[in-house]
């Protein structure tokens, strides 16, 4: 391959790395949930911590992101809240990251 | 329980902010449906284009600030911004730069949680070449005005009032802090607010941000397609702030 192709692959590669940190930005911000009035992520973590808790009690404290205690009287609506959001921004996370990987072929 | 959006906008004789506000309550009307406030001179306000509700304040502003932009020192008006906390009819605001796009609902979402002042300490460059990052500005931690939510209550008044005693006595503080920007500039004011009273959280998604020598070619209600250097790409669904003034002139 010549220097004016890999020229043009790398700046396909690049523009491709940055849609796809920027999508990934895009993501975690809009995985950000106002719930009880504390902010949360809705990530793996977040629902695994909430899923955890449920199966020992139906009435406990979890952190937000800014380290708030919130009481959460009532788990299964707050996670499935919290999976309907993950999975949204998944979602179109995924469709983008199914463009990019079209783009690179 | 009122929220809404409190923005201010001076033009200068270099760049026409009324057409960036134009643009910015259109984004802010088709994505957050809010209130809207504008702090502007009578100058300026003569040259909105009709908008709807909207509800102005004229204040007579000082204009004794300048600001580096593409190589060229240009007149810089932001000295109005510490009398927000006044200026602001609604419980819960939106303090928002009118170079502050919005493209997505995220700041309701950070509206419906409990906070006296929340503002970003943390940015992201779009183009990926981190030109925006404010390092070693200063000894203090850098915040970013540009969007500030607070509430109307006690915590959020004291902010302000050492945000007003900063900006009065700014080179006594600019000394303190080791600040190397030489100009008055909000965002250090609100940092050493912050700093000094040990108050108010950070939003917790950084900012987006365009730097000034990056061009915008096209926009739509969705996102804006940017061009540096050789690269051209796109934002979809994403706030951002664009440093580039003239975009919306044409």
């Amino acid at each position: 391959m010549d220097i004016g192709n890999l020229k043009k692959q790398s700046d396909l590669n690049f523009k491709v790395s940055q849609t796809k940190k920027n999508a990934l930005e895009k993501m975690r911000s809009r995985q950000l949930m106002a719930f009880n009035e504390r902010l949360f992520r809705a990530d793996a973590n977040t629902i695994n911590l909430v899923s955890t808790l449920k199966q020992r009690s139906q009435d406990f404290y979890v952190l937000d992101v800014n380290d708030n205690p919130c009481h959460i009287k009532d788990p299964e609506v707050f996670l499935n809240k919290l999976i309907e959001r993950n999975q949204e921004t998944l979602n179109a996370y995924q469709q983008l990251h199914q463009d990019l990987a079209n783009k690179r072929i | 329980m009122t929220t809404g959006v409190l923005m201010y906008c001076f033009d200068t004789p270099e760049v026409n902010y009324h057409k960036l506000a134009e643009r910015c309550v259109h984004q802010i009307r088709k994505h957050l449906r809010l209130e809207i406030t504008i702090v502007t001179n009578l100058e300026t306000f003569k040259k909105f284009e009709p908008m709807g509700m909207i509800n102005y304040k004229l204040v007579e502003n000082t204009t004794s600030n300048t600001r580096p932009y593409r190589g060229k020192s240009v007149a810089w008006y932001n000295k109005e911004r510490s009398c927000a906390f006044v200026h602001s009819p609604y419980d819960t605001t939106i303090l928002m730069d009118c170079d502050y796009f919005v493209f997505s609902p995220m700041l309701l979402e950070l509206c419906n949680t409990e906070f006296d002042f929340m503002l970003h300490n943390k940015v992201n460059d779009i183009t990926g070449e981190d030109m925006i990052q404010g390092t070693d500005e200063g000894t203090l931690p850098l915040v970013w005005a540009t969007v500030t939510l607070f509430r109307k209550n006690k915590n959020a008044n004291f902010i302000f009032d050492m945000i007003k005693h900063v900006q009065e006595f700014y080179p006594y503080y600019r000394n303190l802090y080791r600040i190397r920007y030489p100009n008055y500039r909000n965002d250090y004011a609100f940092a050493i607010a912050l700093h000094q009273l040990k108050l108010g959280d950070f939003i917790p998604a950084p900012m987006n941000m365009l730097a000034d020598n990056v061009d915008i070619i096209d926009s739509d209600s969705d996102g804006v397609v940017y061009k540096y250097g050789d690269t051209v790409n796109f934002t979809s669904g994403q706030d951002v702030h664009i440093l580039e003034k003239e975009w919306c002139d044409v």
